[in-house]
C-alpha cells in the first residue's frame, strides 16, 4: 500500500518496549487525554489525526481523518456499530439509608436486569451497604432492586428497575446523563457521545472509533465506491473504576445483531475482492464470533459475545480495522496485535505521543490495513 | 383469480409496511395525519406531543382502525433539545432504526394573541425557533441514518406565513421562513441520497392554533385538517418518490405537475 508524506519505517527500529502480555510498551502522558470533542478544540469533527499503520509493510503514517479515503479503494466495505449511547448514568439514593448512588449501566441481561457498576457519589464506602434487597430510588418515581453480585466481575451487581423497556428507555433519556471520565473539561452532554449514523439506543459508552465520520465524509465515500454498512453491539463499560480489575481485561459480555443486509454485503465484499474494514473492536468481535460459529462465513444472527481476540488469532473477515488509541493496559491492545506485530503498534504509539496525539473517546484515531 | 377482501385490501393500501414519525400528533392536522397514516396501513407510528392524556386518546382509537400496528407515544418539550433526542432514542428503539417518515408537524405560535415583534419578549421568541425550526433540524439529523439505506420522506409544514411577512405574525412567521430555508437546505445536502425532502403549507385549516392565531375570523371558512391529508399520503409513499425539494400547498392543485412523466 502506498502512503502518502510522513511515512517512516519502524520496522528495524531499536525499540525500548516489551511484549503484549508483560508490561506496557509505552506510557501515556496525562495530558493527551482529549479533553473535548473536536468540534470544541476548533475543529471540525472529521478533522481529528489519523495514525495509519500498514500492517503488511510495518510502516505508520500520519495524516488527517477526513483524508482517510486516500487509504480506502472501490470495493472496500466499512463496517459501523450502529449502536446508540445510552446515557447510562444515574444518580439514585439507597432508601431508609441517607446515601446517594451512582449507577452506571453495563449491560441488559436476557431476563430483562441489568448488571451495573454501583458507587458512592460522595467517598464513603458503601460495600457494606450493597446488599441484595436494598432498594435505590430515582427521579420521577424510578426505583431499582439491587438482586446479586455478578460472579465474573465483582464490581458489577444484578438491578430489576421498576420499569422495562420503552418505558424504561424513556426514564433513562429523561434523567441519566452519558457516562464520563474525569480527564474531561467539561459535562459535553449526550449528542457530543453519538456517532452520526448511530440507529438502536443500548451503548453504556459511545462506540468511539466512528466518532470522527461526518455525513458529508460518508456520502463522498459512498460517491466513491467504498461501501458501508453496519451490525449492532452494545458496548459495555470501559472501565470498572478499579485498577485491579481494568488491568484483568475482563470484556463483559456483549449482545449484538447481525442482519441479513449486512451479511449479504460482507460476503459479496468478500467474493469481489473488497476488504472489510471494521470500525471499532467491537464490530471486530461481533463478525469474527460470528464466522467462528458459521465456519468462517457471516450470516445474521444475534448473539452474545465474549470472544477475547489476541496476537495469533487467526482474523477470518476483517482484513482492516479503524480505532481510537488505547491505554497501556487496554485490552483492546490486545486484539490489535491480532492485526500487526506488537513492536509495530507500540513503535507507531509512541510516535503518537511524541506527535501529541490526543487519547479517548474524543481523542485522534487510527487506521491499520 | 379473486382476491379475498381483506388481502385486496393490505395491497391498495399506500404505506404499508412503513414507518412514521409525526409530530404535533395530538390535535389538529398531526392528529388526522396519524388517523390517514393508520388507515394507509403503515407498520409503525411514533407520536409525539406535549402531554400524554391525548397521545393515549389516539391510540385506542388508532388500535380500532389497525389492531396490528404499533404505536409508540412520546410525550415531549421539542423545544428542549435534552426531549429532541430523547424523542429521536424511542423513535429508532420502537421502529428498530428503520425510519421511512418522518414529519415535522408540530409548531408553536409563541404567545397568544401575537404581539408585534416590536413588543416580542425574546424568551418567546427563542422558545418558538427552538420548536419550530429547531426540533426539525435536530429530528432530520438525528433519524437520517434511519432513513438514508433504504430511502425515506422527510416532510414539512409550513405555512404562507413563511413566505410574506404578515403584520403580528411575529416569531412565528420568522421561523417558517426559516422551516423553508432549512427545507431548502438540507434538500440540496441530500440531493444524491434517496432521502427526500419536501415542506407543504397545508393552508387556512380549523384548528386550535389558527382560532388562536386569528380569533375575530371565522373558522368555519377553513378546511378540516381531514381534507387536506392527501398530499402527506402521497409524499409518503412510494408514489410520491420522484418528488424531492418542492414546496407544496395542500388546498390548491398540487397534484398537477408532479404525475410522473
Amino acid at each position: 500500500m502506498l502512503f502518502s508524506p510522513g511515512v517512516s519505517s519502524i520496522k528495524r527500529q531499536v525499540l525500548e518496549l516489551t511484549a503484549v502480555d508483560q508490561k506496557p510498551g509505552f506510557s501515556l502522558p496525562a495530558d493527551l487525554s482529549a479533553d473535548r470533542p473536536a468540534e470544541r478544540r476548533g475543529l471540525s469533527r472529521d478533522q481529528v489525526r489519523l495514525l495509519v499503520i500498514d500492517r503488511y509493510a510495518d510502516t505508520v503514517a500520519h495524516t488527517r481523518f477526513d483524508r482517510i479515503s486516500e487509504f480506502l479503494a472501490p470495493g472496500d466495505l466499512l463496517v459501523f456499530n450502529s449502536s446508540r449511547t445510552l446515557p447510562a448514568t444515574l444518580i439514585g439514593k439507597a432508601r431508609d439509608l441517607a446515601l446517594a448512588i451512582e449507577v452506571r449501566l453495563a449491560e441488559l441481561l436476557p431476563d430483562g436486569t441489568w448488571l451495573a457498576l454501583l458507587r458512592p457519589v460522595s467517598p464513603e464506602k458503601i460495600e457494606d451497604v450493597l446488599a441484595h434487597g436494598l432498594i435505590l430510588d430515582f427521579e420521577r418515581d424510578l426505583s431499582c432492586e439491587v438482586l446479586n453480585r455478578d460472579q465474573r466481575i465483582r464490581r458489577l451487581w444484578r438491578l430489576r428497575f421498576s420499569k422495562s423497556g420503552m418505558d424504561f428507555l424513556d426514564l433513562l433519556y429523561r434523567i441519566g446523563q452519558p457516562i464520563r471520565y474525569r480527564y474531561l473539561s467539561a459535562a459535553w452532554p449526550l449528542n457530543y457521545y453519538q456517532n452520526v449514523y448511530a440507529l438502536q439506543p443500548g451503548a453504556s459508552e459511545m462506540a468511539s472509533a466512528g466518532r470522527a465520520f461526518s455525513w458529508k465524509l460518508l456520502l463522498r465515500l459512498r460517491g466513491q465506491g467504498v461501501g458501508s454498512t453496519s451490525i449492532t453491539l452494545h458496548t459495555g463499560l470501559s472501565s470498572y473504576l478499579d485498577n485491579e480489575l481494568d488491568r484483568q481485561h475482563l470484556a463483559s459480555e456483549e449482545v449484538y445483531w447481525v442482519g441479513e443486509e449486512a451479511a449479504n454485503t460482507i460476503r459479496r465484499t468478500r467474493d469481489s475482492g473488497g476488504r472489510v474494514i471494521a470500525v471499532g473492536t467491537t464490530v471486530v468481535r461481533a463478525l469474527e464470533s460470528t464466522a467462528a460459529e458459521f465456519g468462517g462465513e457471516i450470516r445474521p444472527c444475534h448473539r452474545y459475545t465474549k470472544l477475547r481476540i489476541t496476537a495469533g488469532y487467526p482474523l477470518q473477515i476483517v482484513k482492516g480495522l479503524l480505532t481510537g488509541l488505547h491505554e497501556p493496559e487496554a485490552s483492546h491492545l490486545d486484539l490489535l496485535a491480532a492485526f500487526v506485530q506488537p513492536e509495530t503498534i507500540y513503535a507507531a504509539y509512541n510516535e503518537a505521543v511524541q506527535r501529541r496525539y490526543l487519547w479517548h473517546e474524543f481523542g485522534d484515531l487510527n487506521l491499520i490495513l | 383469480m379473486q382476491l379475498p377482501e381483506s388481502i385486496a385490501e393490505i395491497f391498495m393500501k399506500r404505506l404499508a409496511g412503513k414507518f412514521a414519525l409525526i409530530t404535533g400528533a395530538s390535535q389538529g392536522l398531526g392528529r388526522e395525519l396519524a388517523l390517514t397514516y393508520a388507515r394507509q396501513g403503515v407498520r409503525g407510528l411514533a407520536l409525539v406531543a406535549r402531554s400524554k392524556e391525548p397521545l393515549e386518546k389516539l391510540q385506542l382509537e388508532i388500535d380500532r382502525i389497525a389492531p396490528n400496528l404499533k404505536v409508540a407515544i412520546i410525550d415531549a418539550d421539542l423545544g428542549s433539545t435534552k426531549d429532541v433526542e430523547r424523542v429521536a432514542a424511542v423513535t429508532l428503539a420502537a421502529c428498530e432504526g428503520r425510519l421511512h417518515i418522518l414529519v415535522n408537524n408540530a409548531s408553536t405560535l409563541g404567545p397568544v394573541p401575537m404581539p408585534y415583534l416590536l413588543d416580542y419578549p425574546v424568551e418567546d421568541f427563542q422558545q418558538v425557533l427552538n420548536v419550530n425550526v429547531i426540533a426539525p433540524f435536530l429530528l432530520i439529523q438525528n433519524l437520517l441514518a434511519a432513513m438514508i439505506d433504504q430511502g425515506g420522506s422527510i416532510i414539512n409544514v409550513t405555512s404562507d406565513a413563511g413566505r410574506v411577512g404578515y403584520p403580528g405574525w411575529g416569531a412565528y412567521g420568522i421561523s417558517k421562513f426559516g422551516l423553508e430555508g432549512l427545507s431548502q437546505t438540507w434538500a440540496a445536502e441530500l440531493a444524491k441520497t434517496d432521502v427526500r425532502v419536501n415542506w407543504v403549507d397545508p393552508g387556512n385549516m380549523n384548528t386550535a392554533m389558527h382560532r388562536d392565531a386569528e380569533p375575530n375570523e371565522d373558522p368555519t371558512a377553513w378546511a378540516d385538517p381531514a381534507a387536506v391529508t392527501d398530499i402527506f399520503v402521497f409524499l409518503a409513499s412510494d408514489a410520491g418518490q420522484h418528488v424531492r425539494g418542492e414546496r407544496l400547498e395542500a388546498q390548491s392543485k398540487w397534484w398537477a405537475g408532479l404525475q410522473k412523466g
